[in-house]
């Protein structure tokens, strides 16, 4: 009966489908390792890459994840070299925005599905350690592989635990005061230089500011690494003590330091945190809105790209603080995931990586300044008319990044919801920097 | 054919279903239940039981409370607007008036937008300096960073996105009601609003409390307009965030997962009540047929 | 009718238009924004007073959001997981809920309240179990987990095992009796009846997977593998407050269901309005 048939043929047709989609679960390792190779030879294969050279090698592509699209063009050209060098290596670089990539790698870390290859921060560095989730390269040092003493001082060591090395430093960066020269030339202000403490900096904000027009002296915003921190520790206080067992934010020199920031928005030296969330204050900066701003090293190329600005602006040194100058030297490295499935091409791409040819291409297309000793001064001359300079200069007595925690990653986001409130105008300052002090004594005593 | 093979036959239609129903959403309610019983270190690749330590937690947590708060509140605004929105529109709708498709489709765009995309555009259209809404009415409210109004911000996003979808629910009740109905109620004289108020509300109510259960429900799981219309660094937060929110930033964001899971069976005591709720309530004043 | 009804009839629709064309300006404004602001410049955007239209549109946002993320991704993600999160449950769903409209079989009460039973639970609750289990399963960060737990539909079950119970049991007693088997039964003579339930579900599975936002920035990470929602939520991340990009991207994301949408409206309206009668 040819009505029968055809049923029979549905009805096999429905069951391989549902063959096919569950067999989707079994089968789906595949789609995970972002390359061709799932056979079992192949792990022979990659496994003994590396070291057997005169074996032909199978195609092998890796991920590298870092967190800043800026960067994407240098770490690409760094892969590309790679690759040149070991054609069965293929390198895709993917960006994950900072606001996401903790986010992203915490749930990639126990699904082990980590990137290959991966920018870490010092701040996170501890959590992902401690939890075997990174692969340590203590051997490759040992073996003498790569020597940690090529990279500036004290950056190889921020990445240790329990005497193991897991990183090899990629670059480091500290904090400078961006102007824009134009508006300090309208107001006949001289440019700000090394001679700048906080009060000449308040003053030149509000003789700066025009809020009626929208122009403001300086950005007073809400933000740890690259705002308040500095003023915290130019003014004599703290982060994180210097053993790691207590917040910093209760003590009278940072509520001061804060306060101090704020009083700027209360003085319409500033736009408010309001128009802040609405308008990144660099945006702000990058249209001439905005005098001066804190800023990292690492938005050089952001803003030079700004066609408003392009040559009205130049960086200087942080302000001087009734203390000391205050600043953040952050270190960053790149690691690789424990759970690889290709560590041995891995390894030969960090290692790449932590070379000197690879912190050439990171200067001269002035993406980082590289962690490789005398590669710096190529990096500053990648922009010869901005004065990059002072971030060389500032990092000899600047505060390393207050992390090596596994504190840190529970406090960090939190700490920016309740300085919101703060900076917000819905609680005071001071009650705010309490909040985050007994918020982050919390986490230091629950993550012990 | 005897009745054995046909419970063969029956078994083998539903297996699918029960099976991916089963794997993939009763055992994750279950679990998630257990998660919350529990402690986790390192990612969640240890666990100690707890008890009720993290439900414990939750109660003595200020923020907590204030997140259920903001929930309901949103709920309790949302359901009603958009369902006098709705109702209000399909009745205007049911008249044969010329270009009734055109209108249909207007309102239901932003039911074919996504929620992400809209919620991006409604940050520029809020913005207090250079946004549109403000521009127009001649305000200067910082509609989405004041706690005053970020609710109201939400709440404007999420009936301007519900209308539609809601309203052609509503104009299919409309729709069913037999027109015989009026005819009758216009040889009795009955004017408009008594024929509103005697005959479509009554043969509405079937509608109109289905609509309520599943608005409620979806109103209990804002989400996603939170997290692009407000944003993580945004004062108002605080007075606008969901149980849903709080749960996410705990499990993903704070890496405390069985916390994060006893927010989220919260609500899912909330959703039960609320079910329960709606059908004992259904047998008083929903007149079925 | 006289002059005067007529006339107080004429000004009443006058009144209801004016209302509804006023309230179709509000619902199109953000629509209408979107293109315009990602016509614009940032300092355009951001200018004040407010400017409508951009003094010279150009496309480089479109460019811009284009070259900066992975949008070839993000469509080709979002297209099959929409197809894989629709076929599946309605075939799955149209089977199970023909066997619970119409067959008796021991335990047939127990397993259908199992199964609807997870339309109460709302949905965050099922999120960390779930990416457990794809974390068991090798599945984190790939493009399978963000349809697999959705193979089946318990809604779409319970909605289609309505539209079968009304269904009149003659024509199906006529297969029987011909010989049919109860899943030829279902294919060939209630299958074809619920056709307009059908296209239903698959309109309503097909919007709610193209607008899925939480689960897909839960699982997945790496920008080839996310989808159009989770895809915009990065954009934020990356462009913070760059409006032209942004509403370039969000354009972006939104145009093939809209372009849908006015292609298939009939369907599409016909189709919810078809499963409220029902629900």
């Amino acid at each position: 009966m040819l009505f029968r048939k055809k049923a029979w043929i549905s009805t096999t047709s429905v069951a391989v489908v549902a063959a096919l989609a569950l067999a989707g679960c079994g089968g789906s390792k595949s789609t995970n390792d972002n390359t061709a190779s799932t056979s079992a030879n192949s792990q022979a294969a990659t496994t003994s890459a590396g070291q057997a050279s005169d074996k032909p090698k199978e195609a092998v592509t890796l991920t590298y994840t870092i967190w800043d699209q800026l960067q994407q063009p240098a770490m690409e050209a760094i892969a590309k070299e790679f690759t040149a060098q070991n054609p069965n290596i293929k390198v895709k670089v993917d960006v994950i925005p900072w606001g996401d990539y903790w986010t992203k790698m915490s749930a990639a870390a126990p699904a082990g599905t980590l990137p290959d290859v991966f920018w870490m921060h010092s701040g996170q560095f501890v959590k992902y350690a401690s939890g075997n989730f990174l692969a340590p390269i203590t051997d490759k040092v040992k073996a003498g592989e790569i020597d940690l003493n090529n990279y500036e001082a004290n950056l190889g060591s921020i990445y240790t635990l329990g005497g193991q090395n897991y990183a090899i430093p990629k670059d480091f960066d500290t904090i400078g005061l961006a102007y824009n020269k134009d508006l300090f030339d309208k107001a006949g202000i001289p440019y700000p230089d090394g001679t700048w403490d906080y009060t000449k900096l308040a003053q030149a904000a509000k003789q700066l500011s025009q809020p009626d027009k929208g122009i403001y002296g300086f950005a007073a915003k809400m933000d740890t690494q690259t705002g308040y921190w500095n003023d915290m520790l130019a003014n004599g206080g703290f982060i994180v003590s210097a053993d790691g067992s207590k917040s910093g934010y209760d003590d009278p020199a940072s509520i001061e330091a804060l306060k101090a920031r704020y009083q700027m928005i209360l003085d319409k030296s500033s736009p408010t945190h309001q128009q802040m969330t609405d308008t990144d204050s660099t945006e702000m900066f990058k249209s001439g809105k905005v005098a001066m701003i804190f800023e990292g090293d690492w938005r050089t190329t952001d803003i030079d790209g700004s066609d408003i600005i392009k040559g009205k602006w130049n960086w200087a040194p942080l302000p001087k603080g009734k203390v000391k100058r205050g600043n953040i030297i952050n270190g960053l490295g790149n690691v690789m995931s424990a759970s690889g499935k290709h560590k041995a091409e891995a390894w030969q791409f960090l290692k790449f990586l932590g070379s000197k040819r690879a912190a050439e291409i990171t200067a001269q297309m002035g993406a980082a300044i590289p962690a490789f000793k005398d590669t710096q001064a190529a990096w500053v001359k990648s922009k010869p008319q901005l004065n990059l300079q002072v971030f060389i200069d500032q990092a000899a007595d600047a505060m390393p990044y207050p992390a090596g925690s596994k504190a840190y990653p529970v406090w960090f986001p939190k700490e920016g919801e309740i300085m919101a409130q703060a900076w917000g105008g819905k609680i005071s300052i001071e009650e705010g920097a309490k909040q985050v002090a007994a918020m982050m004594n919390q986490a230091i005593a629950n993550n012990k | 054919m005897n009745s054995r093979s046909r419970y063969v036959w029956a078994y083998i239609m539903i297996a699918p279903t029960l099976l991916g129903t089963v794997l993939f959403w009763t055992w994750p309610a279950i679990y998630s239940i257990y998660l919350s019983f529990l402690k986790s270190e390192n990612f969640g690749m240890v666990n100690h039981w707890v008890g009720l330590a993290n439900y414990e937690r939750l109660f003595k947590d200020k923020e907590f409370w204030q997140d259920l708060r903001n929930t309901l509140y949103y709920a309790v605004l949302f359901v009603p607007l958009t369902l006098l929105f709705s109702t209000f529109f399909a009745v205007l709708l049911n008249a044969k008036i010329r270009g009734l498709s055109a209108y249909r489709v207007i309102f239901f765009l932003p039911q074919v937008t996504m929620p992400a995309a809209a919620a991006m555009v409604w940050v520029v259209l809020f913005a207090r300096d250079y946004g549109l809404i403000n521009h127009l009415l001649g305000t200067h409210v910082a509609w989405i960073s004041d706690t005053r109004f970020a609710m109201f911000a939400l709440v404007i996003v999420g009936v301007w996105g519900a209308i539609g979808f809601n309203m052609l629910l509503i104009l299919a009740g409309l729709q069913g009601i037999p027109r015989a109905l009026y005819e009758a109620a216009e040889i009795d004289g009955a004017v408009r609003f008594r024929k509103f108020r005697y005959i479509t509300m009554p043969l509405l109510t079937p509608t109109l409390f289905f609509t309520t259960v599943v608005l409620m429900i979806g109103a209990t799981q804002i989400f996603d307009s939170i997290y692009l219309l407000i944003g993580k660094t945004n004062v108002a937060l605080p007075a606008v965030r969901s149980l849903v929110y709080a749960y996410y930033q705990n499990s993903f964001v704070y890496y405390d997962q069985n916390y994060g899971a006893a927010i989220v069976d919260i609500l899912l005591v909330i959703n039960l009540i609320l079910t329960g709720l709606q059908f004992a309530f259904q047998k008083k004043w929903v007149f079925y047929d | 009718m006289t002059n005067n009804q007529r006339a107080g009839h004429r000004r009443s629709n006058l009144i209801i238009h004016t209302v509804l064309i006023a309230a179709s300006i509000v619902m199109i404004i953000p629509f209408a924004w979107m293109i315009l602001t990602s016509l614009k410049t940032v300092t355009e955007a951001t200018q004040i007073p407010v400017i409508i239209f951009p003094s010279h549109p150009n496309l480089s946002s479109y460019a811009k959001a284009f070259e900066k993320s992975d949008f070839a991704h993000y469509y080709v993600n979002t297209v099959f997981t929409a197809f894989m999160k629709t076929v599946f449950p309605v075939i799955f769903s149209s089977m199970a809920a023909y066997a619970f409209a119409r067959i008796r079989f021991p335990g047939r009460t127990i397993l259908f309240f199992i199964i609807i039973s997870v339309m109460m639970v709302p949905n965050p609750v099922f999120y960390t179990p779930q990416y457990l289990l794809m974390s068991k399963w090798g599945l984190v960060n790939t493009v399978t987990a963000l349809w697999i737990c959705s193979l089946v539909s318990p809604f779409a079950m319970f909605m289609l095992r309505q539209f079968f119970l009304g269904i009149s049991k003659e024509l199906e007693e006529a297969a029987i009796l011909d010989g049919c088997n109860p899943f030829q039964t279902f294919r060939y003579i209630m299958l074809p009846l619920v056709k307009s339930a059908l296209v239903a579900i698959v309109i309503i599975q097909l919007l709610w997977s193209w607008n899925e936002l939480q689960w897909p920035l839960i699982i997945n990470s790496s920008p080839d593998k996310l989808t159009l929602s989770s895809g915009l939520a990065t954009l934020v991340s990356m462009f913070s407050t760059n409006y032209p990009v942004l509403m370039a991207g969000a354009f972006m994301a939104v145009i093939p269901m809209i372009v849908l949408f006015f292609l298939f409206q009939k369907r599409f309206i016909e189709g919810v309005a078809f499963s409220a009668h029902k629900g």
